[in-house]
């Protein structure tokens, strides 16, 4: 496994967001590999999206931190060409966090979805409480 | 053939054309200053093939690029009263341009220095000893740290690889800014000189020479594989082509090889064209065409059109039109005619017309007319220019030998060719030109093809002359008195398709727009000088573009009764003769 010579960087992160986790957000590597963290956060108050449970995957790569973490298809800039070094794990989730509190539409994964908010977000809005309660409540 | 009498017509041509210079007609000025310019380095004409052209752009080496660079860098910082690498980082933001850079910081010094990342006051690091790497989160001594002017401590190691990756992802390097997402503050190459590893250095400096050519308005590298020459452009000055240091001439607009008469839309067209139909072409085209007479197959590996089968068969034919060479050129009474795609299609007899009849459709089938001839001048084009390089490095140094002539007096044998390499460009566009003419325009399309027909034939002649009896004098044994004779030819020859082909191009961008305009003045005539021919270049008044195409004949003055306007050309002849001068039609 790579743990053996995982950099300094890596284990200092791991141990503040262990030991001072944000409110809202758990993130723990894997066993195997350190670089490979379960991330879960928490549907912010106030969001269509509260009471819900969100699970996401995040692995470090080797360039890392000259290079962002990996984190599925989420469109965040920060993530991207805005990415820089001094940020971190913690940094990069309280975005995502951000982002469930103000959805941007106009950077969409799927773009049904970004046309509905767009043209009745209050129906738009009830969608993503009743998907959240269906999808996001079990875990 | 005769070339001798298209020598004459065409030395006509000339000195009418230069008669409305000298003539006054008071149009030739409507565009300004520019046009004297041309006069003013006509004057040393004889320096080299191009010199006499008016040169609107600079040739740049690597060595002028980083001597400008560095001149505009040091103006700003005098100027401004900044560092240089500050300069540097505010010349590359406002795309190397310094008046735009002057503009903007006395407007507003604050909100420029805001949006490039120069503080006014560098901030020191903290005074601790020990700092705290904000990139490894490790605990490094002071010494072992850096920061950009806003104080932001990050340890060498880590600037290393921030900067590194940074110049592996591409030019947006020379826009680095701190790591501290809070913060803008520009990183210069004085920080990157100072951390990185020597190979990244060199790759940093080399995009920054590269952004003064590319995020410059006025300048472009060369296009041609491998050339390492930029161009300066004087924008506005009309004529785009450019012929850079390495012998490639290209157009400063679109960056496609250089293409008048022909604008460059066009040009964008014919290229998608080609490249969606050449599969095709390539397939019709395939290297060879059986003789006329023997149908053995034939590679064409000379320059000119005219093939002459190997024996026995010894068949002289035109490669284009694979008429028997006899029906060509001045002497039978008919004019090479090769360029005229009607008349190749009635024409029908050679072996031309099974082919063809395969070909399904008739668009193709013109197409197909015009792609030929534009893809086999411009293989003639690289032949002649194998050929002028093999004779640059071999044969003229035999020839002086032969001739006992000393190699500066050969120089017009390199002239020739580097005319002949210009002529196939400007002949290979004019199918395009052609392919793209209304069919309606019948007046247009007969001009134009006997336009092109002429350049064609002249063409051939030099060409033949450069190649064929240039051998000659080559393969013998000691030198021949009739060398001075051919000096004299070559030369005049060189010449007169020289002045023919500018007029042709001249003519062609104003998309002879004489023709179809009825009651035009024929021009009044006077002898002159060829070198001001280039004076009409960027002036094109009516009557001074319409004289170009004029064969010869005799001079005439503008007196209406004296002459009489071609129904089919529109062209204007002196009465005493029947026949159009232009076109052949009966009156």
């Amino acid at each position: 496994m790579a743990n053996s010579n995982l950099p300094r960087r890596i284990i200092k992160e791991t141990q503040r967001l262990l030991s001072e986790p944000a409110p809202g957000i758990s993130a723990s590597p894997s066993e195997e590999n350190m670089r490979y963290f379960n991330v879960m956060i928490l549907g912010p108050t106030q969001s269509p999206y509260e009471g819900g449970v969100f699970k996401l995957e995040l692995f470090l790569p080797e360039e890392y931190p000259m290079a962002a973490p990996k984190l599925g298809r989420i469109c965040l800039d920060i993530l991207k060409d805005k990415w820089s070094p001094a940020l971190q794990i913690r940094t990069v989730l309280l975005s995502i966090q951000a982002l469930l509190s103000a959805p941007n539409p106009d950077d969409p994964l799927s773009d049904n979805i970004a046309k509905h908010w767009k043209s009745n977000e209050a129906e738009a809005v009830e969608t993503a409480k009743e998907w959240t309660r269906l999808y996001a409540s079990g875990a | 053939m005769d070339s001798e009498d298209g020598v004459h017509d065409t030395n006509d041509l000339e000195s009418v054309d230069d008669d409305f210079y000298s003539g006054g007609t008071g149009s030739g000025t409507e565009e300004g200053e520019g046009d004297y310019d041309f006069v003013e380095n006509d004057s040393d004409e004889s320096d080299d093939a191009v010199s006499h052209r008016h040169q609107n752009y600079l040739i740049l080496s690597e060595a002028d690029i980083r001597q400008h660079q560095e001149e505009d860098i040091n103006r700003i910082s005098q100027v401004l009263s900044i560092p240089k690498v500050d300069a540097c980082i505010l010349l590359r933001h406002y795309k190397w341009s310094v008046s735009k850079v002057h503009d903007a910081w006395f407007a507003d010094e604050e909100s420029v220095r805001k949006a490039v990342g120069l503080l006014e006051k560098p901030i020191e690091m903290p005074k601790a000893r020990e700092l705290t790497c904000g990139i490894c989160f490790e605990d490094y001594s002071h010494n072992k740290m850096s920061s950009a002017a806003c104080g932001h401590p990050f340890c060498d190691t880590c600037w290393r690889g921030y900067i590194g990756t940074s110049i592996s992802d591409g030019p947006g390097c020379l826009m680095l800014r701190c790591p501290d997402p809070t913060c803008g503050a520009a990183v210069g190459q004085d920080m990157i000189n100072a951390l990185v590893s020597g190979e990244d250095k060199v790759k940093y400096s080399r995009y920054l020479l590269r952004s003064y050519i590319e995020d410059n308005r006025k300048t472009k590298w060369c296009p041609a594989p491998g050339c390492e020459f930029a161009v300066d452009f004087v924008m506005g000055s009309g004529n785009y082509d450019v012929s850079c240091k390495c012998s490639y001439s290209f157009c400063w607009n679109c960056t496609e090889e250089a293409h008048r008469p022909v604008d460059c839309g066009t040009v964008a067209k014919w290229i998608l064209k080609n490249s969606a139909e050449s599969e095709n072409m390539n397939w019709i085209l395939a290297n060879s065409k059986p003789c006329p007479k023997c149908k053995r197959p034939i590679e064409k590996n000379q320059g000119c059109m005219h093939i002459t089968c190997t024996p026995p068969c010894k068949f002289e034919f035109c490669w284009l039109c694979l008429g028997p060479w006899s029906d060509h050129g001045e002497r039978t009474g008919g004019f090479y005619a090769c360029n005229r795609y009607e008349a190749a299609k009635q024409e029908g007899v050679y072996d031309e017309t099974e082919r063809r009849r395969e070909m399904a459709k008739n668009s193709l089938e013109r197409y197909t007319h015009y792609y030929e001839r534009w893809a086999t001048n411009q293989s003639s084009r690289q032949k002649a220019l194998s050929d002028l390089q093999n004779m640059q490095a071999v044969q003229l140094e035999k020839l002086s030998d032969k001739q006992s002539q000393p190699e500066s007096q050969l120089k017009f044998i390199t002239e020739a060719w580097l005319q002949i390499v210009e002529c196939r460009r400007v002949l290979k566009w004019t199918y395009a030109y052609g392919f793209y003419l209304p069919e309606n325009e019948y007046a247009k399309r007969t001009f134009f093809e006997y336009l092109q027909g002429e350049a064609e034939s002249g063409l051939e002649r030099l060409h033949q002359c450069a190649e064929k009896e240039l051998q000659v004098f080559i393969d013998n044994e000691g030198p021949s008195k009739e060398f001075n004779d051919f000096r004299t030819k070559l030369a005049g020859l060189t010449s007169v398709t020289r002045n023919y082909f500018e007029n042709l191009v001249q003519a062609l961008e104003t998309g002879l727009r004489d023709v179809g305009s009825c009651n035009q003045l024929p021009p009044s005539n006077k002898a002159s000088s060829s070198s001001s021919l280039h004076v009409t270049n960027t002036s094109g008044g009516k009557a001074r573009v319409r004289t170009v195409y004029r064969p010869g004949g005799p001079s005439h003055s503008s007196d209406d009764s004296s002459h009489w306007s071609c129904d089919r050309c529109t062209y204007v002849n002196v009465n005493s003769i029947n026949v159009c001068q232009m076109c052949s039609y009966r009156r």
